[in-house]
């Protein structure tokens, strides 16, 4: 199906270079699913483990809880494959 | 010109200054204009599941782009921007953006994240204004993106946009998204171009401000 923009309020259809131009776009796009999840899933997981890190210096005893929270952080990448895995990752709590 | 009532005349000293006692209603309803720069409405453009949303920009010293609405054809897609330096033939400008968002879900988790997944460094492709939103019916999101001197041949292009959806994977949620970024060229920039990174604007609309011709 021919795709439209819409340039100055106007309505243009695509060129054939700009069809297959926005197909090559998608496709990549469509490609990189899973590295776009797992990413946002580090990335997430890399602010929570930093948000606990004070818990961590030298002058601090860590607890067993915040230990474990912290490990189950790292490991929260663990056996995700699939995007799906990647969207529905339930996330350990933080000790109080 | 608008009406001087006299009440207004009496309130100026002999310097024609406007004392702040006497601000008033009276006074304010003299006021038929004020110098120095005006918003203009330069342009808008609603979505009917358009490919793209493209505007040619001039050399207002500020664009300012409001976004209502939008909405988008298909699930987890980024809402983007792009530029051209020869008049819309390619959108390919190089930009480094820097992004964070708030994310508040409905069941009350929160979280604030530098957006490391999402920015841009030194990259000719799109760069993305949303987080991956959804299309449900209720789905939207709504914004603003302000692009500053993009005709200068000197300085590279600065931008700021904030926008705010109600959807991330799967979570009903409150995500408010900050980019903010430059366009690395010394060209004036021609075109902005608005699109998802994946299928089209199904419905929205984005209205095109210029400040300080």
């Amino acid at each position: 199906m021919a795709r439209f923009k819409l340039v100055n309020g106007v309505s243009v259809q695509l060129t054939a270079e700009e069809e297959a131009a926005r197909d090559a776009e998608e496709a990549a796009f469509a490609a990189g699913a899973f590295d776009r999840a797992i990413a946002n899933v580090r990335s997430k997981r890399n602010a929570l483990i930093a948000a606990t890190d004070y818990h961590a210096l030298s002058d601090n005893t860590l607890s067993a809880e915040m230990t474990t929270y912290r490990q189950a952080l790292r490991d929260i990448t663990n056996g995700v494959t699939t995007v799906e895995q990647a969207n529905s990752i339930t996330w350990p709590t933080k000790p109080e | 010109m608008g009406i001087i009532t006299r009440s207004f005349v009496n309130g100026l000293t002999t310097n024609g200054v406007l004392g702040a006692s006497n601000i008033n209603n009276a006074s304010l309803n003299n006021i038929t204009s004020i110098s120095g720069p005006e918003m203009t409405l330069i342009s808008s453009a609603t979505a009917s599941n358009s490919a793209s949303i493209e505007f040619s920009l001039g050399n207002y010293k500020e664009y300012q782009f409001f976004f209502v609405n939008i909405h988008q054809s298909i699930d987890q897609a980024y809402f983007q921007v792009n530029f051209s330096t020869d008049n819309g033939s390619n959108y390919n400008v190089t930009k480094t953006t820097s992004a964070f968002n708030a994310f508040h879900t409905e069941a009350d988790s929160d979280e604030f994240v530098y957006a490391s997944t999402t920015d841009v460094a030194q990259s000719t492709a799109n760069a993305n204004l949303s987080i991956l939103t959804g299309n449900g019916n209720d789905e939207n999101q709504s914004g603003y993106l302000h692009l500053f001197n993009s005709s200068s041949a000197t300085f590279v292009k600065h931008f700021i946009s904030d926008l705010q959806c109600n959807y991330r994977v799967g979570l009903p949620a409150s995500v408010n998204y900050k980019v903010a970024g430059y366009a690395n060229t010394t060209s004036a920039l021609t075109n902005i171009k608005f699109e998802f990174s994946e299928g089209n604007i199904d419905a929205g609309t984005i209205y095109m401000y210029g400040i300080g011709a």
